[in-house]
């Protein structure tokens, strides 16, 4: 019975050593908490790209449609032949810099978009702070090409936390334009919804929105994405951002809010 | 407000976030009461199931083996409450002293159905007692139906408590859109938060599971009881728990990718990036570690159906297949194993030369997972088929066709399976999600409908000799525990997962954790806390199997007749 027993642990402790072994063995990715970035008035270019890439593969979320090859375009390995971003970001746009064409694509996704690909990706400069925008340029930079940011590139005294939005001295929403379009432009709504037959077709359709919702209801869903969402729908639920009320200033959300209620 | 209440407020606001656990942290503390408390609740709550289903099986077919082993899978349940207790209080214990911020939220919250779970534990305890005491007493006629109830009541009990504890864990992942960073929980309605996005999937997957962990847990303790047997009919008593404990593991284990494929939708439609971080974030090597258990799992229950032919008269007619069978699950392994969304930093992609290995990548892909793992489970199904069949020729005149249909219905279905694989690589990724459910409904239109024809096929066969329970080779039982080490291990591992998609969030983006541990760990130092988790958990079901069986001979020597060697399946 005794040598049962030891074969029994035997067994149970071989199964567990080897499963263990085997998720040691593989490459090990912490998820960490976000810290806010911080550079200071010399920061160098390798210091921008090390702190960019934390950006580009936590906080910004950058990942999860770069690099799949199906969502975005490959940022960090080639796409059709034209190298890493940083070999071919200057070539994207006559006329702008590398640096610009990447400023450009996070201030301004939809005045760009790749060939092939849906105009998804949010706008980056609400969800991140100046500093770590110009980190991840300088990392996607890095990738193939050459860094030429510079700390006189970031501006001053602007230390918006990770995932904060508005506020710390940003310039206000769309310019502080009351005019609907620049609204929708600025805010990307084209980015998933369609109106007046410009956009993506991710989300509903708004070129007849007014009468299907009241001003009460597109205000409420714009203040708040998840109090509804439409049938067919479902599976984007939760991709809206909830940000716009407290980006818009109340006169902007309402030239927005009554623009939309009259496209019935 | 009275000077006793503001003194109550002031020392609950002068409340420490976080408190530390002296050697291994806090995390850690949590992380261990947590989950063995979670693996004897497991196996608590899946044994009344089959229990019931068993005692039924006696009660319809008049079969008192099936009474007895009913009585036994309910013996083992007796101790293993007491520790789940234990567990719980730890976990509860742990929880209000080394997070007693987040405590005192969910208290907030959930506090009416925190005293309802305990309450409906003590039902579920004193039924308990009642079913198992009570067997012999309500042996025979009306008192039996009774005593079947009982063992009904005591599942719905048992379920209550699951889906009352389930709420406050799907909350933390999934709360409400509505509830923010801001909002005072007491404002906040009990069933609104209940009855959150993630809550009934995660029931369901749980239901499942429960039954799969505590057929294994069972199958286990069966083989020790084989091992150390002293006479042949224990022996084969043992033999054919274990089977049985083991084809109810193996059942289940087949419905529930179906289950998790629905918490996986639930997820994604709840929150993209949490879907994200979960399949393709820092959680995607995960993936290939499960896909490595299940092949351990499919591979090692197939194996040992294969040595249980062996005790089969008639069975070497199919041993031929049986390298035929291993090659697909063999090969659906290494499919289903291959990376492809992986997190990767810049040298690695530069390394394999693109996001995803040049060859290997197209593999890797969903089109070819589903069907590597669809063919995994008709294999599996035509290896229990084939242990079903092998003592029996058929008499009936249709025989012949039969099986003839039930082979066209095993090739069409693989046939669905390989189109909709292959015709996934050529559409859009919204197009191909649909195509897993056409392989799903074809694999289970097979298996439902050739088990039927078997059925009536099957009626007043000519036997070819009697299954000699008892015949096996002990490498046989060692099997059960991988398998029954296997199953505990992958309940940890998707523990993790669901819990560890939650990131740095006490409740997803309503309550952030603030403290040392707020990390989430990578998967080296998970697997050493899951580790650890099943082998405390392994040591103490084995104390208290052990202790049970001090306190009460088991069902088979007490009741059973010295010639008692089974004869059937």
């Amino acid at each position: 019975m005794r040598g049962t027993n030891l074969r029994i642990l035997a067994v149970v402790l071989g199964t567990l050593a080897l499963y263990t072994l085997i998720a040691n063995a593989i490459p090990q990715v912490q998820s960490e908490v976000p810290q806010t970035l911080t550079l200071g008035a010399n920061v160098t270019p390798e210091q921008l790209v090390a702190a960019g890439e934390k950006v580009f593969t936590g906080i910004g979320g950058c990942t999860t449609c770069h690099g799949l090859g199906t969502r975005a375009p490959n940022l960090l390995t080639d796409e059709k032949g034209a190298g890493p971003i940083g070999a071919r970001c200057a070539k994207r746009e006559p006329g702008k810099s590398c640096k610009q064409y990447l400023y450009e694509s996070l201030d301004q996704p939809t005045a760009y978009v790749v060939q092939g690909y849906q105009p998804i990706m949010p706008v980056m400069t609400r969800q991140l702070s100046p500093q770590q925008i110009w980190a991840v340029i300088a990392f996607l930079e890095s990738q193939g090409g050459t860094v030429d940011v510079a700390a006189s590139d970031i501006p001053a005294q602007t230390t918006t936390p990770a995932g904060a939005s508005g506020g710390g001295g940003a310039a206000p929403f769309a310019g502080g334009s009351t005019d609907p379009k620049a609204i929708i432009q600025a805010a990307g709504c084209t980015g998933c919804h369609t109106i007046d037959g410009q956009g993506a077709k991710i989300a509903p359709d708004l070129t007849h929105v007014g009468s299907r919702r009241n001003a009460d209801s597109i205000r409420k869903k714009i203040l708040d994405p998840a109090s509804s969402t439409v049938k067919g729908y479902e599976r984007f639920a939760g991709i809206m951002p909830k940000t716009f009320g407290t980006l818009m200033s109340a006169t902007q959300l309402e030239a927005l809010v009554q623009f939309l209620a009259a496209h019935r | 407000m009275s000077d006793v209440a503001l003194a109550l407020q002031a020392a609950a606001d002068s409340l420490p976030a976080y408190r530390d656990f002296p050697g291994i942290g806090a995390r850690a503390a949590v992380w261990i009461t947590a989950e063995v408390h979670l693996m004897f609740a497991a196996f608590v709550l899946g044994v009344p199931m089959f229990a019931v289903v068993t005692e039924a099986i006696g009660i319809f077919n008049k079969e008192e083996r099936y009474d007895r082993l009913s009585k036994e899978f309910t013996r083992l349940l007796l101790v293993a409450y007491s520790a789940t207790a234990i567990w719980g209080a730890l976990l509860t214990m742990f929880l209000t002293t080394l997070y007693p911020r987040f405590w005192r939220y969910l208290a907030a919250i959930f506090g009416p159905s925190m005293w309802l779970y305990a309450g409906l534990f003590l039902f579920e305890s004193f039924t308990l007692y009642l079913y198992y005491y009570g067997w012999d007493r309500w042996k025979h006629g009306r008192a039996k139906w009774g005593h079947w109830g009982l063992g009904i009541l005591l599942n719905v009990w048992g379920t209550i408590v699951m889906f009352i504890a389930n709420s406050w864990l799907t909350f933390m992942m999934s709360p409400p859109r509505d509830i923010t960073p801001t909002t005072d929980p007491t404002t906040v309605k009990l069933w609104h938060v209940i009855a959150n996005a993630t809550w009934m999937p995660v029931n369901v997957h749980r239901l499942i599971a429960n039954v799969v962990f505590g057929g294994a847990v069972v199958a286990a303790y069966a083989s020790y009881r084989f091992l150390s047997a002293k006479t042949d009919e224990e022996r084969a008593h043992y033999d054919w728990m274990g089977y049985v404990g083991n084809f109810i593991a193996m059942s289940a284990l087949i419905v529930l990718p179906f289950a998790g494929y629905w918490l996986g939708r639930e997820i994604y439609q709840y929150d993209q990036s949490m879907g994200i971080t979960l399949m393709g974030g820092f959680m995607s090597w995960l993936w290939v570690i499960q896909a490595f258990l299940i092949a351990v799992l499919f591979l090692t229950g197939n194996y040992y159906l294969w040595l249980g032919m062996e005790r089969i008269p008639g069975a070497e007619r199919f041993r031929p297949y049986t390298k035929w069978l291993l090659a697909i699950l063999v090969l659906g392994a290494i499919v289903w194993g291959t990376p492809h969304t992986m997190i990767a930093d810049s040298k690695e992609l530069a390394a394999m030369g693109g996001s995803h290995h040049p060859f290997l990548g197209a593999l890797g892909v969903m089109s070819a997972k589903n069907t590597a793992v669809n063919l995994m489970i008709l294999t599996t199904f035509l290896s229990f088929l084939l242990y079903r069949r092998a003592n029996k020729r058929p008499v009936v005149p249709w025989a012949r066709a039969g099986t003839l249909v039930q082979a066209a219905m095993f090739a069409l279905a693989a046939a669905v399976v390989l189109f909709f694989g292959i015709r996934g690589y050529f559409v859009e990724a919204i197009v191909r999600i649909g195509f897993s459910v056409y392989q799903v409904l074809a694999v289970l239109t097979c298996i439902v409908s050739v088990t039927v024809i078997d059925v009536f096929m099957s009626r007043g066969a000519q036997s070819l000799g009697t299954i000699q329970w008892g015949k096996m080779p002990p490498r046989s039982q060692y099997a059960l525990f991988v398998l029954a080490v296997t199953f505990t291990w992958l309940m940890g591992l998707m523990g993790f997962a669901r819990s560890g998609i939650r990131q740095y969030w006490h409740v997803w983006q309503v309550m952030q954790d603030t403290s040392r541990y707020a990390a989430t760990p990578a998967l080296g130092y998970a697997a050493k806390m899951i580790s650890a988790c099943v082998l405390i958990f392994l040591v103490l079901i084995a104390f208290v199997f052990w202790l049970g069986g001090l306190a009460e001979k088991s069902t088979f020597v007490a009741s059973a007749p010295k010639e008692g060697v089974h004869a059937g399946h």
